[in-house]
């Protein structure tokens, strides 16, 4: 499988203090990665050396085989950087279609994919207005739709749904979904539920160190985990009843009404139907069980 | 599609987008109105009354003053008055004026992060020399407008349109270019290093400024350099006043080569720049 994104040893230093240390990772054709970690962790230094806007102290970037700000990738990869803005003078429609004619598409191409990504984004009807025109969220969705423009194979999309609020974010959430058979994505966010939702790998950075790299693969594979998100806060007798189950290792509790319970992997098939008849025994409610920890309680059990 | 291929097309699409910006904004129109106000002024009070102004005093004893006899002798061959004026005013005040409306080649896009959209699409020297290349066609669309007027306004005096009128036109025309093209070079060096157009401006007066001082105190001691002063932008427009017809081409290697330079600086300080 060809590789979508490459990164060895890449080092960025600004003085004396090191942003990026040394961070090595692969991503494969058809993955939708995300990169979090904390702020000031190195996520937008890595993702502004992806899209060839800073150049590293050392190491290599590669995207598609190619060096990352290569004339080789104009067009093939899209992205939504952190702050970037629209120039004020022209509309967005006019300058999404000046983006697709440097992407080499021709004058009515460029017009119709302008309103294929606009459309995508929900914001048909406002190519004719210039971005002082438009709300934060809807400047946020036309910077969007500029990473999509020509189709590229791979998008890079920093902090996709900061500032939009639960409708349009969830929309732009659907849009990643919907679209990540046909394109891979890099996604940089502190959302941790977003990415698990919509990622199959996990790229961990904190003070410039890549601390994991996880796959969905290993996550789904872990059935030796159960998490359990119960109505009502738990109790001791609950805990109680819960412990003499058979198969189960160990329970912990990270918040008031959700548990997570490590159980043996050989009954772990017979668990969760166990635990079920015991919930409704006792009348226990609850509100989801799902196999495997959560992203977050991996990344920071981890971490 | 090879890069030069590339690098041609994406400059010819930044240029166009430029022209656009004059012509279809409202920060291009405001301009294309300033230039009006001053070309305005200066119809009204030295290229409608040409005649009587290269005939006055005060005039002659500045061309005298500035180019000797010679000056004066050349200023008047061309073909119409209002055309002799015209070329004086204007190799005189548009390097000003350049230096204040190619100032935001690059610097607002950089600080707004627009040119993050643009770098993912185009390479950073097609965006510089794009930029350029679009003020460039910006001012002559600018030159050829007033130009047209002063033409329009000989041949109504002159009782028609003559081919001494049309050829003084085009030196006009590509020398006033060749003039402008330095500094427009110029700014797009301080159009990269800064974030504010008004800085650009700031900091382009200042370094000219400078270097200038800096030579002639450098002259001032060694006095066989003075060959360098030479080598500033701009420096040939006194020698141009002091010619006409296309005799006055003999000077354009020397703004030519100044923008290669300048043009090369300014891509090195975008490629080397963070976004």
């Amino acid at each position: 499988m060809s590789s979508l994104i490459r990164c060895d040893g890449l080092t960025k230093q600004f003085g004396s203090k090191t942003a990026l240390q040394q961070v090595s990772f692969e991503l494969q054709q058809g993955d939708t990665a995300a990169l979090i970690g904390p702020n000031g962790a190195g996520k937008t230094t890595l993702f502004s050396i992806l899209c060839g806007y800073l150049p590293a102290t050392g190491g290599q970037a590669q995207l598609l085989g190619h060096r990352a700000g290569s004339s080789a990738l104009f067009g093939r990869i899209g992205a939504l950087p952190q702050d970037a803005q629209f120039d004020p003078g022209f509309s967005i429609g006019e300058q999404l279609q000046f983006y697709g004619r440097l992407q080499g598409l021709s004058s009515k191409a460029a017009v119709a994919e302008t309103a294929r990504v606009l459309t995508l984004v929900g914001l048909a009807a406002e190519a004719g207005h210039k971005a002082a025109a438009l709300s934060h969220g809807m400047r946020k969705r036309a910077a969007i739709a500029q990473a999509f423009i020509g189709r590229p194979e791979l998008v890079l999309l920093d902090e996709p749904t900061a500032g939009l609020d639960p409708a349009n974010a969830l929309a732009i959430r659907q849009l990643i979904s919907q679209l990540s058979g046909q394109v891979s994505f890099l996604i940089s966010s502190h959302n941790i539920f977003e990415l698990e939702q919509l990622c199959n790998k996990v790229l961990y950075l904190d003070k410039g160190l890549l601390q994991a790299s996880e796959t969905a693969a290993v996550q789904s594979d872990a059935p030796h985990y159960l998490t359990l998100q119960l109505e009502q806060e738990s109790s001791d007798s609950l805990l109680q009843a819960i412990k003499l189950l058979p198969g189960l290792i160990s329970v912990q509790q990270p918040q008031k009404k959700q548990l997570v319970l490590r159980v043996q992997r050989d009954l772990a098939d017979s668990f969760d139907i166990s635990l079920l008849q015991c919930l409704a025994a006792h009348g226990w409610r609850y509100r989801s069980l799902t196999q495997g920890q959560t992203l977050e309680q991996k990344l920071f059990d981890i971490a | 599609m090879s890069n030069p291929l590339m690098l041609l097309q994406h400059c010819w699409l930044y240029a166009g987008f430029e022209l656009r910006r004059l012509w279809q904004t409202r920060p291009g129109l405001m301009t294309l109105a300033a230039t009006a106000v001053i070309w305005a002024l200066l119809f009204r009070y030295a290229i409608v009354p040409a005649a009587d102004l290269i005939a006055s005093r005060g005039f002659v004893n500045l061309i005298s003053s500035l180019f000797g006899n010679a000056g004066l002798q050349q200023l008047s061959s061309w073909p119409t008055p209002e055309l002799a004026v015209y070329w004086f005013f204007s190799l005189l005040l548009l390097p000003l004026f350049s230096l204040f409306f190619t100032a935001n080649q690059l610097c607002s896009d950089l600080e707004r992060g627009t040119l993050r959209f643009l770098s993912l699409r185009s390479s950073r020297s097609s965006i510089v020399l794009g930029r350029f290349a679009g003020q460039m066609l910006v001012q002559a669309s600018l030159i050829l407008l007033t130009l047209l007027a002063t033409l329009v306004l000989s041949a109504w005096r002159a009782g028609g349109l003559s081919a001494d009128m049309l050829n003084a036109m085009a030196v006009i025309f590509v020398n006033l270019l060749l003039v402008l093209l330095p500094f427009t070079a110029l700014m797009s060096v301080f159009s990269a290093l800064v974030r504010t157009a008004k800085l650009a401006v700031s900091l382009a007066i200042v370094s000219l400024g400078l270097c200038f001082g800096l030579l002639s105190w450098f002259i001032f001691y060694f006095p066989d350099f003075l060959f360098l002063l030479g080598y500033l932008p701009g420096t040939q427009v006194i020698q141009l006043l002091a010619l006409h017809g296309w005799q006055t081409l003999q000077h354009a290697a020397l703004p030519l080569g100044q923008s290669v330079v300048l043009l090369a600086l300014a891509t090195l300080a975008v490629k080397r720049r963070a976004l």
